[in-house]
């Protein structure tokens, strides 16, 4: 999805006024973006009519009757219309929307992205309360990551064709070949279980105890950035050999300058376009896609809710959850590309 | 029906986290003293952790489906009626709870009549009156509400049309509340268990100006020995503490030993028992009341002493089976069911689910315990590991001579209907010169497809659950020609509409006398067993771990699991 160019001369195109400049393409990509996330929802809807499974019979139980499950279905509107219940998700993200208790009436203020069919919250809140666990869990690991990743990378760059490098090669791909829920669980039999070192991770919300969140958040953040370390370590290696085989660095060597100057002034800025760009992409997908971590370490976030959502067909969590990740993503590839600009002056917005 | 070990589910998912929590279970897990947990003097004081995989949804009496009301949902909600807080059958066994006794019902049973003791409050110190007692069963009948069990709806006069308070004030006509102690239900039919059904949780009492709808749930006023402190999430971390208007003078079964109940879930099955057996820190004073040990952490565990000292065993009334129906071919057939009924092997199948310690085999539908009224019997004996002679023999008289094939439906991934069961069902049955073919669908596809009269198979494998220890709601359901549901959920897989199965179910609702009933529950299953509408294969075993600290364990055989109401921590 990302809309860099990579060119040797400056070259601003579309000359449309007030389209111009970082302004003008940060509107054109908010556009796209809400383009996207349309797209998303119509997706989700349209699969949700294809996948098995009747939802109203799901949400009352397997026992319900059948006048009972059409008591449901007509509580949760299941009834409408597809095109009507788009509408009225539409509706209720730009003007709120109105629910019954039964007893009184709830109003969901905007963007309402309705109620969950399953607990008669609402999706929002729902969200609110998952996204601090998910978003913990995604910047840990990502300060992690990069500091491993790119550490060894620089290591491995530097000590090229050593014994050293090719042990630090094969670490970091085993890193990445051991799926996350072996690296987790052995890693909280050891720590958590045999050395007792740490708990076994309970999530505890930063507001509440910034020491406790991070205690409990290590483990998870760890076997995370074990796995993710080896993609930056290889990235940031091949980055840095390949900007050491350029002309300008033979220039700073031939003036004189010291490898350790070489290595980290300048090999290493060429190096970390390539590695912003994956680690934008990365913290953003984590927000959906750190599902396994999630389950093994019982962290309730925004991946968790969505696969349960997804067992007991309770679309109006599924849409809003696929909507935040989405977000996240198009949130993610915007700042990618607006850093890799100013990593690397060669690139232009478009 | 319930689902006490729904979380085996997941573990099919996860099955080689299990496998590496296994492997390194007994290195890491043995506790630092030899503190025999179960054993010892019960105290008040502590706090009780409960390690769960799913949250604890729906903390609404209204909604929520269990049977004898549920294991935390007993500790705030008190019923008319409760299941008996003791080990084994002793506690397959219904005795009174907010009701003086297990009511007074007329000639017929139709009409039941219950007092309610005195100096019953709830947690805010206010009485609970009968009143409420009707009102919660009314809300129950709420769309925004649903959840819980169908009986109310059939049984109470008037009840298959009510919406429920909120659409219709006016309220249940087939309940009474003469005085603010008394309460009389009307139904339409006799029905001598009824003093079962009032265990669950819709017989709780629920105060009109205290009800907000769908929000209840967050905040529902406790009869119980607890009362809610804070409900995150639906359920996903529940607190509660010391209900001080509960009172142990008019409460013979909870023991409330725990002065706090952290209820913690979204936890992964694997590390639930890993933390279980490290019992370290606040996990020695936890149980799962969700989780069962796996077969391979079963087999770790076993080898290590002090562990297997705190695995909990139950037995809940549960029977998986070959289900048949007899409207596709060659089902129809009864020689054809029976040549399979002959061939099943049952070690294999037993193999297939974990072993003899998770399994019992079963040859009758009804589970193996008195309180079902358990007949032994076994028409189509095929011994330990099938008999293929003789089900070739009854296969040739079918009329197929050199074999047949079929298709078995299984689901994709469920440690109880999966492809493990369905590949044992197969091997066994080849044996016997009947070809198998294996069609495994997606879980909740495989679920729409057997409950629904239009879709289903011919052959399939499925499980039936006890909402209370019973012959009534085992067989019923099952096979009452009145409950084949056309365009709904249908439980009745053979579609077995015989007037003499009908008219026994009828004759046997009359009884008032549990265990006269229980007796002709269990003549009923046998006579039905004749016709080979299914092959039963296991009643499953439950096996739990708790925490080095627990005490006071309670495994009645009407839930198989640790009972939470009885556990102490000091």
């Amino acid at each position: 999805m990302s809309t860099l160019t990579l060119r040797r001369r400056p070259l601003v195109l579309r000359r449309l006024p007030g389209l111009q400049g970082l302004g003008g393409f940060l509107l054109r990509r908010m556009v796209s973006a809400v383009a996207t996330l349309l797209a998303i929802t119509v997706i989700v809807y349209a699969v949700f009519y294809i996948v098995p499974g009747n939802v109203a019979q799901i949400t009352c139980g397997e026992r319900c009757s059948p006048a009972q499950v059409h008591q449901v279905a007509a509580q949760l509107h299941l009834d409408d219309p597809v095109y009507q219940r788009y509408w009225d998700f539409l509706r209720g993200i730009v003007a709120g929307r109105s629910f019954s208790t039964g007893t009184s009436i709830e109003h969901c203020a905007a963007p309402c992205l309705g109620l969950s069919y399953r607990s008669d919250q609402q999706v929002t809140e729902l969200i609110t309360a998952k996204l601090p666990v998910t978003g913990s869990l995604a910047l840990g690991s990502l300060v992690i990551y990069l500091l491993l990743g790119v550490g060894t990378g620089l290591l491995a760059a530097w000590r090229r064709g050593r014994v050293s490098e090719r042990l630090l090669t094969g670490l970091t791909l085993a890193g990445t070949a051991t799926p996350v829920f072996v690296i987790g669980l052995l890693l909280m039999i050891v720590v958590c279980g045999q050395l007792q070192w740490l708990p076994f991770p309970q999530y505890v919300p930063l507001t509440e105890d910034p020491e406790q969140w991070a205690w409990n958040l290590l483990l998870p953040w760890t076997s995370l950035a074990l796995i993710e370390a080896a993609k930056y370590a290889r990235v940031t290696r091949a980055a840095i050999l390949e900007t050491l085989a350029e002309d300008h660095v033979r220039t700073f060597r031939a003036y004189g300058l010291s490898e350790r100057s070489v290595l980290g002034r300048h090999a290493l800025r060429g190096a970390l376009a390539p590695v912003i760009a994956l680690a934008a992409n990365d913290f953003g997908s984590m927000f959906g896609g750190a599902v396994l971590t999630e389950t093994l370490f019982g962290l309730p976030g925004i991946g968790q809710a969505l696969v349960s959502a997804v067992n007991v067909a309770d679309l109006p969590v599924v849409v809003g959850m696929v909507l935040v990740t989405g977000f996240f993503v198009v949130l993610a590839n915007l700042v990618a590309d607006v850093l890799y600009a100013v990593a690397d002056r060669r690139v232009v917005l478009v | 029906m319930r689902h006490p070990s729904r979380t085996n589910a997941r573990r099919a998912a996860a099955a080689s986290v299990s496998l590496a929590l296994a492997t390194a279970a007994v290195a890491c897990a043995g506790p630092k003293d030899k503190d025999e947990g179960a054993k010892g003097t019960p105290h008040k004081g502590g706090t009780l952790t409960i390690l769960n995989t799913e949250a604890q949804t729906d903390f609404d009496p209204a909604r929520l489906y269990t049977s004898g009301g549920g294991n935390v949902p007993s500790l705030v909600f008190r019923t008319l009626t409760t299941r008996n807080r003791a080990n084994g059958a002793a506690g397959s066994k219904v005795v009174p709870d907010l009701a003086t006794d297990l009511g007074t019902p007329s000639k017929n049973a139709t009409v039941w009549t219950y007092t309610l003791k005195k100096g019953i409050k709830y947690e805010d110190g206010s009485p609970i009156t009968s009143a409420d007692i009707k009102y919660g069963i009314e809300r129950s009948f709420a769309a925004e509400l649903s959840g819980g069990a169908p009986y109310l709806r059939d049984w109470l006069v008037g009840g298959a049309g009510y919406p429920g308070p909120y659409k219709d004030k006016k309220g249940l006509d087939s309940i009474e509340t003469p005085d603010a102690r008394t309460i009389v239900f009307h139904l339409n039919k006799p029905e001598g268990e009824f003093p079962f059904l009032a265990t669950q949780t819709q017989f709780t009492p629920v105060p009109r100006s205290k009800d907000d709808g769908t929000k209840y749930e967050n905040h529902p006023l406790s009869s119980g020995p607890y009362r809610v402190i804070s409900n995150e999430n639906d359920g996903e971390h529940l607190v509660l503490e010391r209900n001080r208007y509960w009172s142990a003078a008019n409460d013979t079964q909870r023991k409330s030993y725990p002065d706090r109940i952290d209820v913690r879930s979204g936890l992964d099955s694997a590390v639930i028992n890993q933390r279980l057996s490290a019992s370290q820190g606040t996990d020695a004073a936890a149980v799962t009341t969700d989780t069962n040990l796996g077969p391979a952490e079963l087999a770790k565990i076993s080898g290590d002493k002090s562990l297997a000292a705190r695995v909990g065993t139950g037995h809940f009334g549960y029977t998986n089976y070959l289900a048949f129906n007899p409207k596709v071919k060659p089902f129809d057939n009864p020689k054809v069911r029976e040549a399979i009924a002959y061939a099943i092997d049952r070690s294999s199948v037993i193999n297939a689910v974990g072993g003899t310690s998770l399994a019992e085999p079963a040859t009758t539908f009804l589970p193996n315990q008195e309180a079902f009224g358990y007949t032994p019997y076994d028409p189509f004996p095929a011994g330990k590991s099938g008999n293929p002679k003789k089900a070739r023999e009854v296969l040739a008289e079918a009329g197929y001579k050199h074999g047949i094939t079929l298709t078995l439906t299984h689901a994709n991934q469920d440690p109880e209907a999966g492809p493990e069961i369905a590949t044992a069902v197969q091997d066994a049955l080849k044996k016997a010169g009947i070809t198998v073919k294996l069609r495994g669908l997606e879980i909740n596809q495989y679920r729409d497809a057997y409950k629904d009269v239009k879709a289903e198979p011919g052959f399939f494998l499925a499980r039936w659950g006890a909402d209370w220890p019973s012959g009534g709601p085992f067989l019923a359901p099952i096979f009452d020609g009145r409950q084949v549901v056309k365009d709904g959920a249908n439980f009745n897989h053979a579609q077995l509409d015989d007037p003499a199965v009908n008219k026994e179910i009828d004759a046997i609702n009359k009884l008032t006398d549990l265990n006269a009933a229980a007796k002709r529950w269990g003549a009923l299953d046998k006579r039905i067993s004749a016709q080979a509408l299914d092959v039963p294969l296991f009643h499953p075993v439950y096996k739990r771990l708790y925490g080095k600290d627990v005490k006071n364990i309670v495994i009645s055989n009407w839930t198989g699991v640790l009972d939470v109401s009885q556990v102490a921590v000091k």
